[in-house]
């Protein structure tokens, strides 16, 4: 039995909240198509790392807070839905990650320092990041799973969403606000310019395989798990920066699903295709109509074939009639 | 009668341009009515200001008495938007769609009723597409997909129905069968408010038209609307049989 050091222990609890976090808060960024959302909060966090480790307040803290204005910027940009949004989004980004760096600098802290919180790092979780990584990643996971019917709604048709009652602006807020605490939680394990690749990877591997929107949720927090902890194992042993260790696992875990993807679909369509026997019959009346999937008929499921309930009594279609079933 | 839309002297200016000047628009309980226009003319724009998705620059807009700003009773609301919106970047089952259907009925952190899923395998048989319930709506046809969004909407069992162009790019059959499945809805003395760009197999339901030219009320009566005013070809109304239930 291997007995893993202290800070190993936490690097790998550390690994699994991001994992957990990361697709969960990912899956509706993918579904709204902002999958480069967590990218731009990434940037903007690391003035918020910055600002923490000039003032020597926990730049967790500090990041949280400047991560989750600056995805709020980035959510009213998107509003407005103008042409402009575009650029000032760029501007946002990249001034981000100057005011960073810049910070960083007049603080004189080096620039391995900062290498950890843009790549991760798996010997520099402190017990008080865990608690306060554990807590944030509790809230979002709560508010992923529990909203998840109005955070669907509003991500798969604002449109038809707003026009159901549902506050729209305050889910996409909330969005917004999950990305950026989030972004933080997995600061310390992919860092920030590697966190979007375990927002977006997951979900791209997992709607490969799944079917609805519930299992690609719940197929993409698993793989996440999986990419995030055997990324950190890796890192432990192979001395690579944990971040990138993730993402080349999660990456692999995409080139795996996306070939038996394709294989999936085939047998599922030629499953629809396939076709047996048939019974005993009677007529039913003359027709005016053929009875098919859009006659307003409601079919029934019947073996091999759908009957249509009509006036009390199911009729099937053989050959240019309709049997009573 | 009860008038469920009101749209009195509405005028919406997006991104400085007019787009709806000074129209005005009421709908009855029970009615049919559809906006019709060419391309351009407003006809989106005026379906989403009842709505209230529209930025309203002047004039009023009640539904259902109440004017837009306090309306709350979105459940008696079932809005059907252009097809386009119907896949997106994560893959979701004709079911999850439809489900959509029931939220302006449920509470956040409520979890779906016994009640919630019935209505939604029901509005599913409706639109025929029970044995496709399971598979990924961006894997359907075009009229397959506008019919998950008529049954999305019909989930909600709205006194009101909303469709921005619902025959957009869509066969003759499925054109056919979302008319039964309408004719049904209004069999029960409810209101549909529908933009068309072709009348189609729906002409014969549609009690009365508005025709929208460059955001103003070209022309608004009962059918049939002579052609040269319509720039569509003309179709005539059929005394057809109206079938009695939800299910004929």
């Amino acid at each position: 039995m291997i007995v893993l050091a202290d800070f190993m222990q936490r690097a790998l609890l550390a690994a699994l909240l991001t994992g957990l976090a990361a697709p969960a808060v990912g899956t509706y960024l993918v579904q709204r198509r902002l999958a480069l959302m967590g990218d731009g909060i990434g940037h903007v966090a690391l003035t918020g790392v910055a600002l923490g480790l000039l003032t020597g307040w926990a730049p967790v803290w500090t990041a949280v807070v400047v991560a989750t204005l600056g995805a709020v910027a980035i959510e009213l940009l998107r509003e407005h839905g103008r042409a402009s949004a575009d650029v000032a989004l760029a501007m946002l980004f990249y001034g981000g990650i100057a005011g960073g760096v810049l910070l960083v600098g007049l603080a004189g802290i080096s620039a391995a320092t900062l290498t950890t919180y843009l790549f991760g790092s798996v010997t520099t979780v402190s017990v008080g990041d865990l608690v306060l990584i554990a807590a944030l990643t509790v809230v979002v996971l709560v508010l992923c799973i529990g909203l998840r019917p109005q955070l669907f709604a509003v991500c798969q048709d604002e449109e038809f969403a707003r026009a159901a009652g549902i506050p729209v602006r305050v889910y996409s807020m909330l969005i917004a606000a999950m990305a950026a605490v989030t972004v933080v939680v997995a600061m310390r394990t992919v860092g920030l310019l590697m966190v979007s690749a375990l927002m977006v990877v997951p979900v791209a591997t997992a709607q490969q395989l799944a079917r609805g929107f519930r299992a690609t949720f719940s197929l993409a927090l698993l793989l996440g798990v999986a990419a995030s902890l055997t990324g950190v194992t890796l890192s432990y042993y192979v001395d690579v920066a944990p971040g990138a260790a993730i993402v080349v696992v999660a990456l692999f875990g995409f080139t795996l699903a996306w070939p038996a993807g394709s294989l999936l679909r085939r047998q599922r369509f030629a499953g629809q295709r396939a076709e047996t026997g048939r019974r005993g019959h009677v007529a039913a009346e003359e027709h005016v109509h053929e009875h098919d999937a859009e006659c307003g008929h409601p079919g029934v499921p019947h073996d091999d074939h759908v009957d249509y309930l009509h006036g009390g009594h199911l009729h099937a279609r053989h050959g240019r009639h309709y049997d009573e079933h | 009668m009860t008038e469920v839309v009101d749209i009195d002297d509405v005028t919406v200016v997006l991104d400085d341009r007019v787009v709806l000047s000074d129209v005005d628009l009421h709908v009855s309980q029970g009615e049919v009515v559809a906006v019709l226009g060419p391309n351009g003319s407003g006809k989106s724009t005026l379906i989403r200001a009842a709505l209230g998705l529209a930025p309203v620059r002047q004039g009023d807009i009640r539904l259902f008495g109440t004017p837009i700003s306090q309306f709350r009773n979105w459940q008696r609301v079932g809005y059907v938007p252009q097809r386009s919106t119907a896949a997106s970047g994560v893959p979701a089952s004709v079911r999850e769609v439809v489900a959509a259907g029931r939220l302006a009925r449920r509470r956040p952190f409520q979890r779906a009723d016994a009640r919630d899923r019935e209505t939604v395998e029901q509005a599913i048989a409706l639109v025929g597409l029970t044995d496709r319930s399971d598979d990924r709506v961006d894997r359907l046809s075009g009229g397959q997909q506008q019919r998950v969004l008529v049954a999305r909407a019909a989930a909600g069992d709205p006194d009101l129905l909303v469709l921005d162009e619902p025959n957009a790019g869509i066969d003759q059959t499925s054109q056919e069968a979302f008319a039964r499945a309408l004719r049904t809805f209004v069999a029960s003395d409810r209101t549909v408010l529908l933009v068309l760009h072709q009348l189609g197999p729906l002409g014969p339901l549609v009690d009365r038209a508005v025709v929208l030219d460059a955001g103003r009320v070209l022309r608004e009566g009962p059918l049939p609307i002579p052609a040269d005013v319509t720039g569509m070809p003309q179709e005539h109304a059929h005394s057809e049989h109206r079938e009695t239930g939800l299910f004929g």
